[in-house]
């Protein structure tokens, strides 16, 4: 495969306020080098992502979904990223349930001062995707 | 996760039914009516047509001899009836809710939802044959009432609703006061309490809780043992069949967008779905982009989003009780697939829904430890 043809996948990243869109910027503030594939939508807590959200940008045909939120305890609501975890089981489930690829969605727990660890989930996840391939979503017209 | 407790009482009350059990159930509301027990009585009745079964609120108690406790299709979801009685507020009447076990299971999901207020409502349940699919009731309803009659008499299920011939909670007891048919010797009926306040009715009522019921609970063990297989063996193959992109498109392609599953489902209780609203409404450029990303796109777009999207928000509550399927214009087996999504969901959290209303929605509670295999999962 040459250069050109080389497949980036698009990735759709929910990074809650406090931490993890704070860490993502840390990431680029320090320079490090991550992959272009990440969209990043910034919410104000991980919690704020109905799974809905998810399923919609799979459907939609985003290759993969990334969720990070603080880690569990560091919530600046105190509690909003437990609830985003049982969400975020329970999502997965379903999209097992029904025999769609839950390798395509991920939720990390990422703090304002894990840049390295932004760079980390970012490179881990875009290189699953690859392998992965693209999203067969993307190109059924009668979804 | 907090085990349920069994809170069924071990006795119950045998009641005589020389009359039948459903006269023998009209007798007890009744006399519950007379005694002040009770100063109203939520219970499906038959509509004049003959041809469906609504739920009437009745207070004239004459007008008890015709409802039907146990109707043969299921046209309105109890739990919907008890919520548009009590969602504004308890009231100050008593009132008697004699529905099946799924709906008051409904019942009690929809008061851990906030919309309905259980204080002066008793719920009455009963063992449920199942219910007969609308459309084939619909066809010949007088002989639907036949079939249901001798199905229900064997307790055969073979005509009655796939989702129920795999409802493996058919004696489910979530209410306060259960009426079991099953194990009862000829002409009797067991009269089960569940709470305190379903003890202080049977205690005004004279009913004494002193007989044993073991024969109901073998019998129900027997039944459930056997559907749950059935369940299982169904869902695995409602799974390859549905399973994956393509056939999940092909389930749902012929879907109409009537959003008819939803309205008539007893948990759905947002007074805007999502999906009703205007944030599924763009502007043409979307749509437009979304055609030439992919060249073209259907109208009314978004089916599968739908039903995935209301898959996560309330299947952990779902109770399986079919009335999705039953609405559903095109025949899609809604009831069976959200039955299996179900069952998966409310497994990882050691759920039942409408087990009991002390237990919390397992979205709404969490541990700080658990589920630690999620997080940063690469697999």
């Amino acid at each position: 495969m040459s250069k050109d043809e080389e497949f980036m996948p698009k990735i759709l990243a929910f990074l809650c306020n406090w931490c993890s869109y704070a860490g993502a910027d840390l990431a680029g503030t320090s320079r490090l080098k991550y992959p272009p594939s990440i969209l990043p939508i910034r919410v104000m807590c991980s919690s704020r992502v109905d799974p809905l959200f998810i399923i919609k940008a799979y459907l939609g045909g985003a290759d993969g979904v990334l969720v990070a939120g603080c880690h569990p305890g560091d919530c600046h609501y105190e509690k909003g990223n437990y609830y985003t975890r049982r969400r975020f089981v329970m999502l997965k489930e379903v999209v097992k349930g029904l025999g769609l690829e839950p390798e395509r969605i991920r939720l990390s727990w990422i703090s304002a001062s894990e840049g390295n660890k932004y760079v980390e989930v970012t490179t881990e996840f875009t290189e699953k995707i690859k392998k992965l391939g693209k999203n067969s979503a993307k190109n059924k017209i009668f979804l | 996760m907090s085990k349920p407790k069994d809170n069924l009482k071990s006795n119950g009350a045998v009641i005589s039914a020389k009359t039948g059990t459903k006269e023998s159930i009209i007798n007890f509301l009744k006399k519950a009516m007379d005694k002040g027990v009770f100063d109203a009585v939520l219970v499906p009745m038959r509509v004049p047509a003959g041809d469906s079964f609504v739920y009437v609120l009745i207070k004239d108690k004459s007008l008890l001899k015709d409802v039907f406790p146990l109707p043969p299709v299921m046209s309105v979801q109890g739990a919907k009836a008890v919520s548009s009685v009590t969602r504004l507020g308890k009231g100050n009447m008593k009132i008697a809710a004699v529905m099946r076990p799924c709906e008051t299971r409904a019942t009690v999901e929809l008061t851990k939802l906030g919309q309905t207020d259980l204080e002066n409502i008793t719920l009455i349940s009963m063992d449920c044959p199942g219910v007969l699919p609308i459309s084939d009731f619909l066809d010949d309803p007088n002989k639907g009432m036949k079939l249901f009659d001798d199905a229900a008499k064997k307790w055969d299920d073979k005509l009655m609703r796939p989702v129920c011939q795999i409802c493996d909670k058919s004696s489910m007891v979530a209410g306060d006061i259960h009426i079991g048919t099953l194990g009862a010797k000829k002409d009797t009926f067991f009269i089960i309490s569940n709470s305190q306040k379903g003890n202080d009715v049977l205690e005004k009522l004279a009913i004494t809780l002193k007989e044993n019921i073991d024969g109901w609970r073998a019998k129900v063990k027997n039944i459930s043992e056997e559907k749950q297989k059935k369940r299982k063996k169904a869902h695995k193959d409602l799974k390859s069949e549905i399973g994956g992109l393509d056939n999940l498109l092909d389930t749902f392609s012929q879907c109409i967008n009537c959003h008819n599953c939803m309205k008539v489902c007893p948990i759905c209780y947002c007074r805007l779905c999502y999906f009703d609203s205007d944030k599924v409404k763009h502007p043409s450029e979307d749509y437009l982009q979304r055609a030439e990303s992919k060249g073209s796109i259907r109208f009314l777009p978004d089916t599968l989003l739908f039903q995935t999207g209301r898959m996560m928000h309330m299947s952990y509550s779902c109770v399986s009780c079919g009335a999705c399927e039953d609405a559903c214009p095109v025949s899609i087996p809604v009831a069976q697939i959200f039955s299996m999504i179900a069952d998966e969901t409310q497994g990882l959290f050691d759920y039942v829904s409408g087990r009991d209303v002390e237990e919390p929605l397992p979205l709404i509670a969490y541990k700080e430890e658990e589920l630690h295999e999620m997080e940063d999962a690469n697999d």
